[in-house]
């Protein structure tokens, strides 16, 4: 195999110096002359029809400039389907959830706006509402959509083989209710977006987006102009993880409508506990699972019925809901398998995506629930899953699940015989299992996620390689790195097939002026679809770059080779230039020459099958296996995660710090949603918004992590490579509950096993060693 | 508004501010130094911190007015020019961040913890950044940036 | 209309340079005046305008000589109002005498919060949970409080009036924090239950002081957080201990007595009965902790 120069190198992040000396800019740090501040004003109601919102006692507050209120939208509405744009900037006729913004204010500074917002007055008619998801589906639930009486907002019903016949035919079959948390992204940075509408004509914004470009789309949709005039310029991000930084906010469109209603910038910045009460979260859903086995552990068939906690608005989840069916077929042989979801409307803040998206629900309950078939058939948590896990293809075969998605690549088999060989689980028998109180167990999980997701319309992403006269090199594409690294491994990608140093790579983040218009930051696809995007783009320049030089030489291009900066005649190594001279050579040749390379990702073309569940909904598979030690205090339930063992195929980590980090990222925040994560509700209300009261890991919560690389090189990918994290992000709650279960005796099917409920069900057992 | 000076990086300022103006707020709006960022506004994610005469504090909980006379160091007070703190330079290396919005507060509560202490243990480092959140790296790569850090101080 | 609010509402600041000066701004303003200390309580709170918005400020930080914390063997220890929670954390009469009052101040909030962050503010602001609150009360602390009509002594079990509430005037401040010498022989802990394992406001606070001489249990005092509506002593419980052989039946007997006498809060950070079993949990292993290692 081809050595690398700069692919599987430890390089320091290519945003890390302006990040650790604190010039990196985001959103909120950008200010224009003359910007007004906007605040949005919200209905702390779940569900109320508006009568009248009255703004006039606002507008005349000295230092407020305009007042914007749903009737300035026209009743416009977005949404991610042609038939589900039902979300509109500002609430029009109704509020369908608790604080949804209705109006919003621009003020020559913040404390003017807010002073404002609190003098805007709304009459309105509370309406009965419905808050828990298997009511709002049944009949004569209060209706939160019109165009959805039945308040069923997404279902898919897909059959694939005969689960009837397997079950009736199976050993074992075992029926659960299995409920997964409330969970949010929780980044530190909450939404905020500069906005300025040139009278012109022109939007220009810097917003803190992970997907740019729907912002763009939904900015053009909204004010009716053409794409061509929409300027989203991307900032840094300060994290994703999907939902709230892969839409819009009303904040987003009201600074645009203010800045144009006044003529001045308008920058509106979100409080986190703003962010934490109304954006979007993951969704909570309830599994009822249904697994058969043969008498000996082959698992027979699957049938999954899932009700998902939608919230006001349906968001991104006709693709949720779909994650959600279509990876219980991996990592394990499926022959039989049924899907019934329902996403229903209730009147909680409106659920979309999150890192591990939709698959997370249902893998921790086919997880969970293989390991309890498999202790009442007396065989070992390796063994069930060493003989039902996917076999790793052999090259140039192609493993088909039962519902039309292909694997090239599968390193499940392997990620596991790994974790078996590791001292946490090889010598899990002789560590201690009790100290005091404390008792001890080890738990293992395997996953899987898709790489490179696929949804509807424009797919590819595209980048654009220009060469510098002085041998330096500008990486355009339309890609964001909302913190995972990409950035990084797009320009180590464009170093190593042009053949030049990592340093030498300037990379460009969007500007949707300039830049390639790419779908977005998620379903872990920037290094997979960006990357060969780039890949395909240094490729083209590289061609260029030789075809000259070639000419120059008097040689085939094909005899010349660029690594390192260094470009030689491959017969004749000797005859060599550096880069640098090559790059002036090409661009000064004839008249002068532009030396452009540019390249788009080919993948994703054929259309997702939402109706019946089949083909690919990424591009490629990782697999993840995963080990954790958990100590579990008996008296108290406090779980203590002291090890995680991370073996991960993600074909190949082409920036091993930026892979691991992911790893151990996207585990240590699924280890929140095992144990910590959860939002209390009471009556739509979120009442624990705050980093005090959302439980997330902190700095003395989290384990001692090790990540194990499982290299299969995928054809597919960039120089091998699938994806990273949202991997370790599905493959920690069931390892975290296994290792629980291992300490304690019990399996838990609702998220998260918080300490309460620890005590509660060694209470139920008699094996609290309290007072009983 | 009220009077205020104080020594921000090394260079003195007088300022006029209002009194329930957060320090955070006149740091980042009136000196401009947005390298400080506000996560949270209530004293739970450390993204704003800042050391004030050599106490690392959430500079979103205190007002602007008790800054009065103090000395501050945010983080763009910590590098000489182009060469960067050996903090920073570790945080660079060891990959100690990766959306970096915590990253400002999580390089000056180490260099605060690595000033009190050259050999700290792990969980000496754990308990030190207790209150500074971070959600993308899992804190890994932190912790080897705090333990390269003060490998390179006691150089 | 209902909003997020980012800014502080408008207020007054006041930064007397007495003690004189600062309780004759509260003498005028009176209920609309807040002293303020290290903030990291009541400004998150005006942010959210969770209390009522103060006309003014008082700060006291513009006096000197409030931050002290003195130790003799007379009077025990005396904190100042402006002593912060790292002062005491780091303080060695605190770590030598005082264990309880150390693992309370190491288990409030991060080190940048314990920078500015006081003893007195933790106890002023009355949360239930206020972590140094048990402690203090279980080691027979008392306030001196000084306002218009003069100064007065307050022991803690007295202080706390509700949630949020003390017998603070709006007229007077907190000038000192008194807890008595720890009797020879006797020992004192607190133990605190939180979901995760630092940043968390406590489920159950449980803080015991007492003395075993000869097997015998003595000075037994028991002190509960977050599980009633002020910070609490539990003395039908110590009737129970003082004067009596240790034994594991005794505690057991103890322990279960404690948990009988609070009255916590089904809340969104725990139901009652986990709050409750808890409190047995915790205090055995508190009794367990002072009375037989």
């Amino acid at each position: 195999m081809k050595e690398y120069t700069v692919i599987g190198q430890r390089v320091p992040r290519i945003d890390g110096r302006q990040k650790v000396m604190g010039q990196a800019k985001y959103a909120a740090d950008y200010s224009l002359p003359g910007m007004l501040f906007c605040k949005v004003a919200r209905l702390p109601v779940a569900h109320a029809k508006i009568l009248n919102v009255d703004t006039s006692k606002a507008e005349r507050l000295p230092g407020v400039k305009a007042v914007v209120t749903a009737k300035d939208f026209n009743g416009w509405t977005w949404g991610f389907m042609a038939n589900t744009r039902d979300e509109p900037p500002l609430a029009m006729d109704k509020v369908r959830y608790y604080m949804e913004a209705v109006a919003a204010v621009a003020a020559i500074d913040e404390d003017a706006a807010e002073e404002a917002c609190d003098l805007i007055k709304v009459d309105y008619e509370e309406l009965p509402s419905v808050f828990d998801p298997e009511d709002a589906i049944r009949e004569g639930a209060p209706v939160v959509h019109d165009y959805r009486p039945n308040n069923v907002s997404v279902e898919y019903h897909w059959n694939f083989g005969d689960v009837e016949k397997s079950f009736a035919e199976s050993y074992l079959v075992r029926e659960d209710r299995f409920r997964t948390s409330r969970a949010t992204k929780g980044y530190l940075e909450p939404p905020a977006s500069l906005a300025w509408y040139d009278p012109a004509g022109y939007i220009t914004v810097w917003a803190a987006k992970q997907s740019p470009y729907f912002h763009y789309r939904h900015l053009a949709a909204c004010f009716g102009l053409p794409l061509s005039k929409i300027r989203v310029i991307q900032p840094f991000i300060g994290g994703g993880f999907g939902g709230t930084k892969n839409d819009s906010v009303a904040g987003d469109f009201c600074a645009v409508m203010l800045s144009k209603m006044t003529g001045k910038p308008v920058k509106f910045v979100y409080t986190q506990e703003e962010e934490l009460t109304i954006s979007k979260r993951r969704h909570s859903m309830i599994v009822y699972n249904k697994m058969g086995m043969s008498k000996d552990g082959l698992i027979t068939a699957i049938q999954s019925r899932v009700i998902a906690d939608g919230g006001g608005y349906t968001a991104v989840s006709p693709l949720t809901m779909y994650l959600t069916g279509c990876c219980t077929p991996l990592p394990y042989k499926l022959p039989n398998y049924k899907y019934d979801c329902y996403r229903a409307f209730t009147n909680n803040p409106i659920c979309a995506a999150m890192r591990g998206h939709g698959v997370t629900h249902t893998r921790f309950a086919c997880e969970i629930q293989m390991e309890m078939m498999a202790e009442e058939l007396g065989i070992d948590p390796v063994e069930i899953r060493m003989q039902n896990a996917i076999d790793n293809p052999k090259p140039g075969e192609i493993y088909r699940t039962i519902n039309d998605m292909t694997l090239k690549t599968c390193g499940i088999k392997e990620a596991i015989q790994t974790l078996v060989r590791d001292p946490l689980w090889a010598q899990k028998d002789k560590a201690p299992k009790q100290d005091g109180s404390v008792s001890y167990g080890v738990g293992m999980s395997a996953t899987s996620y898709l790489g490179g997701a696929r949804q509807l319309g424009h797919q590819s992403c595209a980048a654009i390689v220009r060469i510098c006269e002085d041998g330096t090199v500008n990486l355009i594409t339309g890609a964001t790195d909302c913190g995972q690294g990409s950035d990084t491994v797009l320009a180590m990608i464009a170093a190593e097939e042009l053949g030049v140093r990592y340093q030498d790579i300037d990379f460009k983040m969007v500007d949707s002026a300039y830049t390639p218009v790419d779908p977005g930051s998620y379903g872990s696809r920037v290094t997979v679809l960006a990357g060969q995007a780039v890949q395909t783009a240094a490729a083209d320049a590289k061609k260029q770059l030789l075809d000259i030089l070639g000419r120059e030489w008097k040689v085939s291009p094909e005899e010349i080779e660029i690594r390192n900066a260094e470009v030689y005649h491959r017969s004749n190594p000797s005859r060599r230039i550096p880069f640098d001279k090559l790059a002036k050579i090409a661009c000064y040749s004839g008249s002068g020459a532009v030396i452009i390379g540019k390249g788009y990702s080919g993948y994703g073309i054929e259309p997702l099958g939402f109706e019946n569940g089949r083909g690919n909904a990424g591009t490629s598979f990782s697999f993840t296996a995963q080990t954790t030690r958990a100590g579990v205090d008996m008296e108290t339930g406090h779980v203590t995660i002291s090890d995680f063992v991370i073996a991960h195929d993600c074909g190949r980590p082409l920036n091993p710090i930026g892979a691991e980090s992911q790893n151990e990222g996207g585990a240590v925040q699924g280890m929140g949603q095992a144990i910590y994560e959860d939002f209390i509700m009471d009556r739509g209300k979120t009442l624990n918004p705050t980093f005090l009261d959302y439980k997330m890991p902190r700095s003395t919560d989290v384990p001692d992590i090790k990540v194990i690389d499982i290299i299969t090189d995928d054809p597919d990918g960039p120089f091998g490579a699938k994806e990273a994290s949202e991997g370790s992000h599905v493959s920690a709650p069931p390892s975290v509950v296994a290792a629980i279960h291992d300490a304690t005796g019990i399996w838990f099917k609702e998220q998260p096993v918080t300490a309460e409920k620890i005590v509660a069900a060694l209470k139920e057992k008699g094996k609290w060693p309290g007072k009983q | 508004m009220e009077q205020i000076k104080l020594t921000v990086n090394g260079k003195g300022y007088e300022l006029q501010v209002r009194p329930w103006a957060s320090l955070l707020e006149v740091i980042r709006d009136d000196l401009g130094l947005t390298g400080t960022k506000e996560g949270c506004g209530e004293g739970e994610c450390g993204a704003c911190t800042v050391i004030m005469d050599g106490k690392a504090v959430n500079s979103c909980i205190v007002l602007a007015v008790e800054a009065d006379g103090r000395q501050i160091t945010t983080i763009e007070g910590l590098a000489e020019g182009d060469k960067l703190h050996p903090v920073q330079e570790a945080f660079l290396e060891m990959g100690g961040m990766q959306c970096g919005f915590c990253t400002p507060g999580m390089i000056l509560s180490t260099k605060v913890l690595l000033d009190g202490n050259k050999n700290p243990t792990d969980e000496d480092i754990r308990k030190g950044l207790e209150g500074n959140f971070c959600r993308c790296t899992g804190y890994t790569k932190i912790f080897e940036s705090v333990k390269a850090a003060a490998q390179k101080i006691r150089r | 209309m209902a909003q997020f609010y980012k800014r502080l509402p408008r207020f007054q600041y006041l930064l007397p340079k007495t003690i004189e000066e600062a309780l004759s701004f509260l003498k005028e303003h009176k209920a609309a005046a807040r002293l303020f200390a290290g903030g990291t309580d009541l400004i998150p709170q005006l942010k959210k305008r969770e209390v009522d918005i103060p006309r003014c400020l008082v700060d006291l930080k513009g006096i000197p000589g409030l931050d002290s914390i003195a130790y003799d063997e007379e009077a025990g220890l005396k904190i100042g109002p402006l002593a912060t929670i790292n002062a005491i954390k780091d303080c060695p009469y605190v770590r030598d005498h005082y264990p309880s009052l150390l693992q309370a101040a190491s288990s409030m909030a991060s080190p940048q919060v314990r920078n500015r962050g006081t003893f007195a503010g933790n106890i002023c602001s009355a949360v239930p949970s206020a972590d140094s609150a048990p402690a203090l009360l279980a080691l027979e602390a008392s306030v001196r409080l000084l306002g218009q009509k003069g100064a007065r002594e307050v022991p803690m079990d007295k202080f706390f009036t509700g949630p949020r509430k003390t017998v603070l005037e709006t007229d007077e401040m907190l000038l000192e924090i008194r807890v008595p010498r720890p009797k020879p022989g006797s020992r004192n802990v607190y133990l605190k239950l939180s979901p995760r394992h630092s940043m968390d406001l406590a489920i159950v606070g449980v803080a015991v002081v007492a003395t075993c001489e000869d097997g015998i249990c003595k000075d037994i005092k028991i002190a509960l957080g977050a599980v009633a509506p002020t910070p609490i002593r539990v003395p039908a419980a110590e009737r129970i201990l003082e004067g009596k052989r240790i034994t594991p039946e005794i505690i057991e007997e103890v322990s279960q007595n404690v948990a009988a006498q609070c009255s916590p809060i089904d809340d969104h950070r725990a139901s009652l009965e986990y709050r409750r079993d808890m409190v047995y949990i915790l205090a055995r292993r508190a009794l367990n902790n002072v009375l037989t290692k």
